[in-house]
């Protein structure tokens, strides 16, 4: 027996005048899962997770919560809890009253309300912090608030809305495992948008690419990276970015032929239509580099950058490729450096269509 | 002489002459004014002294003549209605306007930035205008009332003792209604607009909302923007003349009219400064208000 | 939130709320353009039947409002010219730096802008009679009535100096100039839009001075239209439609200028009003 979805998306549409801002979007999230929406500025994520709360009506679709369909209901009704990027902590109450704010508008009992917050506080470590005013807290401590807030009120689902863009690189790395690890502790069902694709890959079951309001691709953030569907999750997920050349299958179907000075033929591992125009995609971390003349491909080298534990190789040509070797290496700034790429790591795109072949 | 000029050119003597200068002027200009109005309310003045500074001490008989005055407590009344009634209905039409105008919609903020032509029309022009439309039998405004079926016959906003005061008043509101929406505004502006979606968010109603973040966070606005309507209804003066000129027996007749009288229609100008000694309290205690509020302002 | 009223709908509403508001002022053009006997009409049209502009020169000369008008032409240019020469420099240093003394300074002004004139206009006038300042009226006035306007120009002006950056300036210095050198060319030109509104705002409640000048300018050729109209506005007045012409010619001008820079006008006050 499949258990049902927590929120079930179909068909969603959303107009702004004439602007089309999500195309017919299907997303099923089960309960308990943590899906990351990501994808560039303006791609429609935002406007997704506000139309799960409520924020925003959306023009076509059918939206169910636990079942329930939310169409036209009002935000306070759903059920739902968000946090914001800016937190939005209510800056002329504690975090005590930040926290039981939810409580005291349906009336529940002082001391109840009290109880619920300190047990909320003690889970995310704002114990001190009870009677402490927004303004006096640090970027960290204000985003455990606002989590606390949501927490507080046990909601069907917890949507996220670029939590971390304002926080420090670091503190980001450590609030990362915390959400995570707060998620799973309390079998919470969320919906996290976010630009950065490293916090995607990190902390989702699923993830969601999402370009110009509609779902490029979704699934398992390794599924996205081992087999993108287009050449724009392939280029969105992982850093380095990919590297892309266009290119032509050869005669033989076997090999594809790069527009790229001082390159053979490429072994692509499998079969395809010959002179058919294609898309090469080579990720960074799978190029092998060797000093000298002999590889796959061979080119000069223009810039080499090392932070001690990677070293960065840009190849001088056009297009320019991206190399990332582990650890260190004797290669300098204009040496030529022959590369090596594995035929099944060799991502090939239809040149029309980007999608993958 | 050197190190002066140089100070002047790039220093500090800069500042202190551009400073300096204005600083002097209004010293001058309203400092030594007020100190002198002090004075002349414990003085006996009249047209023979009015040009010498020595003129015979009075004590407090200035004071006690001005309360026993048959019109005192009137003219108290009628101050205290002006002040009250003004201040509260230009901040309830105000604050609703500003929050009506909160809300999106085409030409919103050109048709609010209308509403502010009240704010440089000459007080008396705004006095004759609702002199006018308050008339008795000829005025607009009972024409509309009549109208709406809301009155039978004819008030007499100007001539009936009763309602004079209010006329002037419902003047007042008119003329300082803008004011207070737009700086009600600028603090309503302030209010992030995510917090109203995080109240939503925690199930607040449209009216939990206005009353647990709204209010709240405009505390210090709404300070002083009361502050500053007691100050500028206690400044009001033109419409005084335009509409009532304090009549009729004074039934409209407010403090800061009242001074003016004594002065430039009895010529009793130490009775005059009395009242205006008076008047000042409440300025004060105003004033007082208001700087508390605009406190963050004046750190910059 | 895209879950409000129709925008339409609300615009409506809104330009009907800005109709009744602004009620005053149509009628003040209807009544001055129906004939005299039209305005005592029982129920008053709301439109003149047939609109009768010889009301207009016929008050001009009646009223001798050019005499008027030059007056407070005058008095205003003068405030005007006191106000802006005597407060920016000053709004200037007010801005640039935070220390006690400017504390006091800017307390003391904001506590100036709270004295009512009518509290002001009794030592004033005795003052100016000692110092003789009675034989040049108008003169009087103006100095007065900058007085009264300098505080408030000074809290807005300063506060458009402070959105001007100070690494301009300390740039400008760094570059050889001296401190009048990076006020006048660097510094003033920035805040020169503020300003001007501010000015022209001023010059507009100068336009419409009453107090200090009913009360210290007795000959009436010196006297300015806000005084002029006093002449024959009062609680008995029953020429309406003369009054309602002299308001309409006294205040059509302010009411353009007003209309053209709105929106000047109002971001200089709301930006400056309430930080």
């Amino acid at each position: 027996m499949s258990a049902q979805p927590q929120i079930e998306l179909v068909g969603i549409d959303k107009h702004y005048g004439t602007f089309h801002a999500l195309k017919n979007i299907d997303l099923i999230i089960p309960k308990g899962q943590f899906v990351a929406l990501v994808g560039p500025s303006g791609c429609g994520k935002s406007t997704l997770l506000r139309s799960i709360a409520g924020l925003e009506s959306i023009t076509g679709g059918t939206m169910k919560i636990a079942g329930e369909v939310m169409n036209g209901v009002p935000p306070r009704k759903r059920d739902v809890a968000m946090v914001f990027q800016s937190y939005a902590l209510y800056p002329h109450m504690t975090v005590e009253q930040n926290l039981t704010y939810s409580l005291r508008l349906k009336r529940v009992p002082r001391s109840e309300a009290r109880k619920a917050a300190d047990e909320v506080a003690k889970t995310i470590g704002l114990q001190q912090l009870m009677h402490r005013y927004p303004r006096e807290l640090s970027g960290g401590q204000r985003q455990r608030v606002a989590m606390g807030r949501a927490i507080i009120r046990h909601p069907k689902a917890f949507l996220f809305d670029e939590p971390l863009s304002n926080l420090d690189a670091a503190l980001r790395v450590h609030m990362r495992k915390e959400i995570r690890a707060l998620h799973d502790r309390l079998g919470a069902t969320s919906v996290y948008v976010t630009h950065d694709q490293i916090e995607a890959m990190t902390m989702a079951d699923h993830v969601v690419v999402m370009r110009d309001g509609v779902i490029e691709q979704q699934g398992s953030p390794l599924a996205l990276y081992d087999t993108p569907a287009t050449r724009f999750v392939a280029g969105f997920i992982g850093s380095p970015a990919m590297n892309f050349i266009p290119g032509t299958i050869a005669d033989d179907g076997q090999h594809v032929t790069l527009e790229l000075e001082g390159v053979a033929a490429l072994p692509i591992g499998r079969s395809l239509e010959p002179s058919r125009k294609v898309i090469v995609g080579l990720r960074p971390e799978h190029i092998e580099a060797t000093p000298g003349k002999s590889g796959q491909i061979v080119l000069p080298v223009s810039v080499v950058e090392s932070t001690g534990s990677l070293t960065y190789l840009t190849t001088d040509g056009a297009p320019e490729l991206t190399v990332v070797i582990t650890g260190r290496s004797d290669i300098r700034s204009r040496d030529t450096v022959g590369l090596n790429i594995a035929p099944e790591r060799v991502h090939i795109f239809d040149a029309e269509t980007e999608r993958a072949l | 002489m050197r190190r002066i000029l140089s100070s002047i050119t790039d220093g500090k003597g800069f500042d202190l002459i551009m400073v300096g200068m204005t600083m002097l002027f209004l010293f001058a200009l309203a400092g030594v004014p007020l100190v002198y109005n002090v004075v002349m309310s414990f003085q006996q003045v009249d047209m023979f002294n009015l040009n010498t500074f020595s003129r015979p001490f009075a004590g407090f008989e200035n004071y006690v003549a001005i309360v026993s005055q048959p019109e005192f407590w009137l003219v108290i009344r009628n101050t205290a209605i002006f002040v009250f009634g003004s201040i509260a209905g230009q901040f309830i039409f105000g604050f609703a306007l500003a929050i009506f105008f909160m809300l999106s919609f085409p030409f919103a903020s050109t048709i609010r930035g209308l509403f502010l032509v009240s704010w440089v029309m000459p007080g008396l022009v705004v006095g004759a205008l609702w002199g006018w439309i308050l008339a008795g039998d000829f005025g607009v405004l009972n024409a509309i009332l009549r109208g709406l079926g809301i009155i039978d016959g004819t008030m007499f906003w100007k001539s009936d003792p009763n309602l004079s005061i209010w006329a002037v008043t419902i003047a007042n509101i008119w003329l300082g209604l803008a004011f207070n929406m737009m700086l009600l505004s600028v603090g309503l502006a302030g209010i992030p607009r995510d917090l109203y979606e995080a109240a939503e968010l925690d199930g607040a109603s449209g009216w939990q909302r206005f009353t647990t973040i709204t209010l709240p966070m405009m505390r210090s606005t709404i300070g002083a923007v009361l502050a500053l309507g007691l100050i500028y209804t206690l400044q009001q003066f033109d419409l005084f003349p335009a509409i009532t000129e304090g009549g009729p027996a004074n039934s409209s007749n407010v403090a800061q009219y009242w001074a003016w009288q004594w002065s430039f229609q009895l010529f009793d100008f130490a009775k005059g400064a009395t009242v205006s000694m008076m008047m000042l309290i409440f300025v004060l205690v105003a004033s007082i208000v208001y700087v508390r509020s605009t406190r963050h302002e004046v750190r910059g | 939130m895209t879950r409000v009223a129709a925008p339409k709908l609300l615009l409506i509403l809104a330009l009907a709320l800005a109709a009744v508001y602004l009620f005053p002022l149509y009628w003040m053009y209807a009544t001055s353009l129906k004939g005299a006997s039209e305005i005592f009409a029982n129920p008053p049209t709301f439109w003149p039947r047939e609109p009768d502009f010889s009301i207009f020169p016929a008050t001009w000369e009646r009223r001798t409002m050019d005499t008027f008008l030059w007056n407070s032409l005058v008095i205003a240019t003068g405030v005007t010219t006191l106000t802006v020469l005597l407060g920016t420099g000053c709004a200037y240093v007010l801005a640039r730096y935070r220390n006690p003394w400017i504390d006091i300074g800017l307390f003391a002004i904001l506590m100036l802008q709270v004295l009512p004139a009518s509290v002001m206009i009794t030592p004033l006038y005795v003052g100016f009679n000692q110092l003789g300042l009675l034989d040049y009226p108008r003169t009087a006035v103006i100095i007065a009535a900058a007085g009264k306007s300098i505080p408030f120009y000074i809290v807005l002006v300063r506060a458009t100096f402070m959105s001007v950056p100070s690494e301009l300036e300390e740039a400008a210095l760094v570059d050889g100039n001296s401190r009048w050198g990076a006020f006048f060319f660097i510094v003033l030109p920035l805040a020169r839009n503020g300003i001007l509104v501010l000015a022209i705002l001023t010059f507009m409640q100068a336009f419409g001075e009453y107090i200090y000048s009913k009360s210290i300018i007795t000959t009436q050729s010196l006297q300015p239209a806000s005084v002029g109209l006093s002449g024959f506005l009062g609680p008995n007045s029953t020429d309406w439609n003369g009054i309602m012409a002299y308001a309409a010619m006294y205040v059509t001008p302010i009411i353009l200028v007003f209309v053209i820079l709105q929106r000047r006008i109002v971001s200089g006050l709301t930006s400056g009003a309430l930080k």
